[in-house]
């Protein structure tokens, strides 16, 4: 047998300092010595990017590093994606899946917003090609890949809305991929969901805009992102109305 | 799955490193692992230990010196489709490494790893045949350069000494008269190639081929050279009947397998295709000449 070795794993802004033996995954770390199942496990072989975390700052697959060489590292996984400096309640990525259907049956989800977490990191206005090429790691198998390349750019467009609404406080590029600590916008009045023009979706199509009834009524997929949050209690109204807290 | 246990050593220097291949009973090199670690849980690989060179920081680097372009053992395949370098001076290079598995594996996966791998599905042995690179070694007894025709073996089995570790792959920097170009076929992202070709043209001043050099992927027991094609190019003025024989004779050199992507005639028919548009590439990169493809497929 292998002693087990202590490694320090900064996962969403906080340190956890763990024991575990060199041949354990940094998947099965993050899932089952965090806890912290956001992180799927999708095909065991390195294929479907369903395990895709950012470790400093870039996607990898968690299923094809052992723990012990993230030892140190910064890892970012689905579950800080709402209190990264861009997010409002849940992240610009998630709120696009959620307009744009971007799930099915959501499995592939998790590693979905990583990968387009780091595109738009590096790329914040990629066009369809840039953004199936930072997807093509990560496979779908509800085949619905269209409505998350819609989603993606939905997000692209969200942030660089808020940006141009901030004068550019809002770091669409994405530089800082600490936790919450790291975040300028704090308790800011970023644009929330309440019939802000500059928030509308501008599609005539779509959900009537990001204040309209969402008629698929998906919001609670996404729910246990979001509700853990600390955000003020006034956003509470809107949320409330908005994404339908029916768990 | 999870890998049968195993010792994890992680040496800061290659001179450690050197000193535990040295000392420890038949250890695996660890690099970027993108093969390796899923070798390990499904116990393909079972080695009682591990040398992980990830925290070797001086083996992290790609750069010009000594008249080659050099990658250490920790250059990703990222790092060389991020470099300029790459993108202003190695075609063959720049075409290959976006096409390589996918952007997760890109970020971690090493171009080193992959030529010590010696899959025959590999894209970088093709590439470094076609340039003939060579594959610095480093054991006990210091550097050694191999040659990559001296260098490929078998499936997975290579030159490569039990105690050594290879630290750098190097190519010869271009001629100004000078191109490359690797096309890759593959039936989607995140697949190893159904067939490829890596190809390297130097011209004279008088636009005749001065020598070339073509690696296949995926088509032999080896990344291949088809050098009864180099031969016919060699002394030639570019043209499309030259590089349609060319082709051809890559083709009748190749030996590739049927399988569950395509027959063996098929992938001898890509092989010819490929080479013809990679031959054309790398003329027209060259800088001296445009060939009309005439396969444009």
């Amino acid at each position: 047998m292998t002693d087990e070795r202590e490694i320090t794993l900064t996962v969403n802004g906080t340190e956890h300092t763990i024991e575990v033996e060199p041949r354990r995954l940094l998947v099965h770390a993050i899932r089952e010595d965090l806890d912290m199942t956001g992180t799927h496990i999708g095909c065991d072989t390195g294929n479907c990017g369903a395990c895709t975390v950012l470790k400093d700052g870039e996607p990898i697959k968690s299923c094809l590093m052992f723990a012990a060489q993230a030892d140190g590292a910064e890892i970012l996984t689905v579950e800080g994606m709402e209190d990264l400096p861009e997010a409002d309640d849940i992240h610009p990525l998630q709120e696009g899946f959620r307009e744009e259907h971007g799930l099915q049956c959501g499995y592939c989800t998790p590693g979905m917003l990583m990968a387009g977490k780091a595109l738009l990191d590096e790329h914040p206005d990629p066009d369809e090609e840039t953004i199936r090429d930072a997807i093509s790691g990560n496979l779908c198998r509800c085949t619905g890949y269209q409505n998350i390349v819609r989603s993606i750019e939905y997000a692209a467009e969200e942030l660089e809305n808020r940006a141009a609404a901030d004068g550019g406080a809002v770091a669409a590029d994405g530089a800082t991929d600490g936790g919450p600590a790291a975040s300028p916008e704090g308790g800011h009045a970023a644009p929330e969901f309440g019939g802000d023009a500059d928030t509308f979706c501008g599609r005539e199509d779509c959900c009537g805009g990001p204040d309209g009834a969402d008629p698929f009524d998906r919001d609670a997929l996404l729910d246990d992102a979001g509700d853990a949050d600390d955000t003020a209690d006034a956003d509470a109204g809107t949320d409330a109305n908005d994404r339908g807290d029916t768990k | 799955m999870k890998s049968a246990p195993f010792e994890h050593h992680e040496p800061d220097t290659v001179d450690e490193a050197v000193s535990l291949l040295e000392s420890l009973d038949d250890p695996t090199i660890l690099a970027g692992g993108q093969s390796l670690v899923p070798m390990l849980r499904f116990r393909l690989a079972n080695p009682d230990v591990v040398v992980d060179i990830n925290g070797i920081d001086s083996l992290d680097y790609l750069d010009e010196g000594d008249g080659h372009l050099r990658l250490g053992a920790l250059a990703r395949h990222a790092d060389v489709e991020d470099s300029d370098l790459i993108d202003e001076k190695y075609g063959s290079f720049a075409d290959a490494a976006p096409l390589v598995a996918d952007p997760q594996i890109r970020n971690r996966g090493t171009v080193v790893g992959s030529v010590a791998q010696a899959d025959p599905k590999g894209d970088w042995g093709s590439i470094l045949l076609a340039h003939e690179g060579e594959v610095i070694a480093t054991g006990p007894d210091g550097d050694r350069a191999i040659p990559a025709d001296e260098f490929f073996l078998l499936p997975y089995d290579t030159t490569l000494g039990e105690q050594e570790l290879i630290t750098e792959i190097r190519v010869p920097e271009p001629a100004p008269t000078e191109g490359s170009a690797y096309h890759k076929l593959k039936r989607k992202t995140g697949d190893y190639a159904m067939a490829g070709v890596g190809v390297r043209l130097v011209f004279d001043d008088d636009g005749v081929i001065e020598s070339a050099g073509i690696g296949m992927t995926a088509v032999d027991i080896t990344n291949a050279r088809a050098t009864d094609a180099e031969e016919h190019l060699e002394g030639e003025r570019p043209s499309p009947d030259l590089f349609a024989t060319a082709g051809e004779l890559a083709a009748e050199q190749s030996n590739p397998e049927s399988d569950e992507h395509g027959g063996a005639d098929y992938k001898e028919r890509m092989v010819d295709v490929l080479t013809q548009r990679a031959l054309s590439d790398a003329a027209e990169r060259a800088g001296t000449v445009t060939v009309q493809r005439r396969v444009t497929q």
